[in-house]
């Protein structure tokens, strides 16, 4: 008896050892733990940068819309997970996605992720419905971005028009115009083009005894490629022959003489530290300047720091033209959208605050709080976002300057499914040339052509 | 229940055979029970152990064997068996497509150099640091915990953190290094940008790590070494070093074989150092695949190249095989090797313990 008590006994710890660990893993692969116990609600957000729905904090404002939801309604808990950048939150959302367990409740997703989205739609919320009782309403584009099928899979947060951030100290030291009427003329206002950007550029090197004009080639590629409609990927979905890809050649050929022959390049990676830490330097004086950035430029100079101003115009491209057969002008970069994933155990509720929070009301609120410009043309058009002005950018009125850029922008970008993968090693190529210096314009254009290739 | 012994004054025949059957049968089952006891439970015992890796190891591994043949995408999911596509000329279907794929890929093979240079850079000076320390501490030194707890310290801080704090150090801007370098008067070292720069940069940041740990591994073996063996050395008129390479070094041949074969292992699979090594938030590996390694290549295959439509989760599992074989390789490669060096004092003597054990 006593052997067969304690031969059941060491089984029973084996078994329960083995269910321990297994339940230890399952647990801890869960990022959703929101349950409902007691009518209580837990929805987990993942975000990145600053989408300025949190409580206002020096490095990242915000309008501290979850307090007010969850004053609204007192069962709900929002729990947000802010990463540093869309990259760092995708690889989380793909790895979550893919082994259909735990995603967030509701995840922050940026434009350039829609294609791969939006073919799994099926996993995703509807959140039409939603959208409908909080009276969300989008630019037309904007809702085309997050609907597949007739199903409004992703909710628009903001949008990402471009002006032209510039440091007017740095300007006016080196004899340049420096406000920002006469930046935006200079640029060549309504006939703004990439070479008169280029050129002003060439100038401020020599003058300045060889200060950089701008933060980064590649963001400044960035900016140059949102104008192409069909940049690396055809409409039917196909890679454009690389090779022999002109457009995207001469777009090439332009930013990199710019930095790497006029040095006209601080020579920095986008999104580290030393870029960063750039911008309350002296290094570079103008950058593009999506309404978003404006936050990043803030945080990492500091709100009491002088010096950044915005023009009222972007560099448009006449040899790109858009589906009307007019060149392009003004430009977007990035904006989000809110998905609900399906695997969700709350995905009703957090439908619900997803509507509610992309609603014309609090995108007004977040970007009077933060910079995130509207996508929705009612919280465009309210007073207050047209009225704002901002402090650090030399009380520029960024309100009226935003939806002006906004309604320059004649090109929106078709993005395939291959397009992430593509301007990922487009981006590598430019910052082989321009932070590395490790290779020469043509020979990572070569490799950038190799690249493409390899994917497929 | 005990077996009454059959009183001598009875005759023989009474006991009833009934009983005496059902008896016997149970004592039969009994024994049957016990030898099953024997020789099951032992196995029973150390069941959790092999169920867990059944769980957690071999699943997984035959799991990503099966994945390596398919056409699999992270978001998708299966998409049928695999094909290589453009870059092999083929659209045949076929279990081995994507290993075709990756062994393809210019980009794997900059990771394989790569990983085998930071290796190379990290566990060969790791290990022979980790061998002098030892020797330095295992001498009679004041405040020994001190000093040894000294060495491990390192080993406190997550790898991530580690990383986190190195990167910075060498970073190519403004870095302490770099820094450092411009006060003497000479040319920064773009330890991002430049291939080598970048591999002796990581593999500091693996040594800063693990030497320490190491030492006090073969710091232990060291003391376990019996005393009397040195002091026939030193009557054999040894001096140190000759006792360090023909004493200590062959008798901590079992521990050097644990410690290379792990840090072999570990080093192969280098992937935080060089992911927080990455500026930026994208282009892991630097922009011309400096520091990439094939561990970095497969999870950047696996999880941020998701474009629908491509197999690339298959991909990922593929490189993951062949990163298993080349460890597995190099796992037997130094365990033969390890056999050999430090066995070197007396091949003869082995030999012929062996042949007396035959």
């Amino acid at each position: 008896m006593k052997n067969a008590t304690r031969k059941g006994l060491v089984a029973v710890a084996g078994v329960a050892a083995l269910a321990l660990t297994v339940t230890a893993c399952s647990g801890s692969n869960g990022g959703s733990g929101s349950a409902s116990a007691g009518g209580q609600v837990t929805i987990k957000i993942s975000t990145f940068n600053n989408p300025g729905f949190g409580k206002s904090t020096a490095q990242k404002p915000g309008a501290d819309l979850w307090t007010e939801y969850e004053k609204l309604h007192p069962n709900v808990k929002i729990v947000e997970d802010n990463a540093a950048s869309s990259d760092d939150a995708r690889n989380a959302f793909n790895t979550a996605m893919s082994s259909g367990t735990g995603a967030y409740d509701i995840q922050m997703a940026d434009i350039d992720w829609m294609p791969s989205i939006t073919a799994i739609a099926d996993k995703f919320t509807d959140l039409a419905p939603y959208a409908k009782t909080a009276n969300g309403d989008w630019l037309d584009w904007k809702t085309a971005q997050g609907t597949v099928d007739g199903k409004q899979i992703g909710l628009g947060t903001d949008i990402g028009p471009e002006g032209i951030c510039f440091r007017s100290d740095l300007l006016s030291a080196a004899g340049l115009p420096s406000t920002r009427d006469a930046v935006a003329t200079a640029l060549g206002g309504k006939d703004a083009t990439w070479q008169k950007y280029f050129d002003l550029g060439k100038q401020y090197v020599q003058a300045s005894g060889g200060k950089a004009w701008f933060d980064s080639a590649a963001a400044t590629y960035q900016g140059m490629v949102n104008q192409v409609q069909y940049s690396y990927v055809n409409k039917d979905g196909s890679t454009i022959d690389p090779s022999t890809n002109t457009t995207i050649k001469n777009l090439y050929t332009q930013v990199t003489t710019a930095a790497k022959d006029d040095k006209e390049s601080a020579g920095l990676g986008q999104w580290t530290d030393a870029w960063g830490a750039a911008m309350k330097s002296d290094k570079f004086a103008t950058m593009l300047c999506p309404a978003w950035i404006i936050n990043n430029i803030k945080g990492n100079a500091g709100e009491t720091f002088k010096g950044w101003d915005i023009a009222d115009v972007f560099p448009g491209n006449p040899d790109v033209k858009n589906d009307q057969g007019q060149p392009a002008t003004g430009g977007n970069w990035g904006g989000s959208f809110l998905v609900v994933p399906k695997q969700s155990k709350v995905a009703d509720e957090a439908a619900k605050l997803a509507a509610w929070i992309t609603a014309p009301a609090q995108q007004q609120k977040v970007f009077l709080a933060a910079s995130n410009f509207p996508s929705s043309p009612t919280a465009q058009a309210d007073p207050q976002v047209k009225g704002k002005t901002d402090p650090f950018l030399n009380n520029a009125p960024v309100g009226t300057i935003f939806a002006s850029r906004a309604a320059a922008v004649n090109v929106v970008p078709f993005k395939g499914a291959k397009y992430f993968d593509i301007q990922t090693a487009m981006a590598n190529a430019l910052n082989r040339v321009d932070v590395d210096k490790s290779q020469s314009a043509a020979d990572s254009w070569n490799q950038w052509v190799q690249d493409v290739k390899a994917l497929g | 229940m005990s077996a009454t012994p059959v009183a001598p004054n009875k005759p023989p025949q009474s006991p009833p055979p009934a009983r005496d059957d059902a008896y016997e049968r149970k004592l039969r089952a009994r024994g049957r029970r016990g030898r099953f006891d024997v020789k099951a439970s032992p196995y029973l015992y150390i069941s959790p152990f092999f169920l867990l890796f059944l769980l957690v190891g071999l699943f997984p591994l035959l799991y990503t064997g099966w994945i390596a043949t398919r056409n699999w995408n992270t978001l998708t999911g299966d998409g049928g068996v695999a094909v290589c596509g453009l870059i092999c000329n083929s659209t045949e279907p076929s279990i081995w497509a994507n290993f075709q794929w990756v062994m393809h890929q210019h980009v794997f093979w900059i990771a394989l150099r790569n990983t085998f240079s930071i290796f190379a850079l990290s566990t060969i000076p790791q290990i022979i640091m980790a061998l002098i320390l030892a020797a330095i501490l295992d001498a009679n030194l004041k405040a020994k915990t001190f000093w040894r707890m000294g060495v491990l310290l390192p080993y406190v801080i997550a790898p991530s953190a580690a990383a986190i704090i190195f990167s910075q150090i060498f970073s190519d801007q403004g870095g302490l290094i770099n820094t450092v370098i411009g006060w003497i008067g000479l040319d920064p070292i773009r330890w991002h940008a430049n291939t080598l720069a970048s591999h002796i940069a990581i593999a500091t940041i693996v040594n800063f790590r693990w030497t320490g740990y190491n030492t006090l591994i073969l710091l232990a073996a060291m003391q376990a070494i019996p005393r009397d063996v040195f002091e026939a050395a030193v009557v054999d008129g040894a001096g140190r070093f000759r006792q360090f390479f023909s004493v200590t070094i062959p008798m901590l041949r079992p521990t050097l074989i644990f410690v290379i074969i792990t840090s072999t292992i570990g080093g192969l699979q280098i992937f935080d150092e060089p992911q927080l090594f990455t500026q930026g938030t994208s282009g892991y590996g630097g922009h011309s695949n400096q520091f990439l390694t094939v561990s970095l290549f497969l999870w950047n295959q696996g999880f941020n190249s998701v474009t629908p439509g491509t197999p690339n989760l298959g991909r990922a599992a593929a490189a993951a095989w062949i990163l298993f074989v080349i460890v597995v390789i190099f796992a037997v490669l130094n365990y033969v090797l390890t056999q050999r060096i430090a066995s070197d004092a007396g091949p003869k003597q082995r030999k012929k313990k062996k042949a007396v054990a035959r």
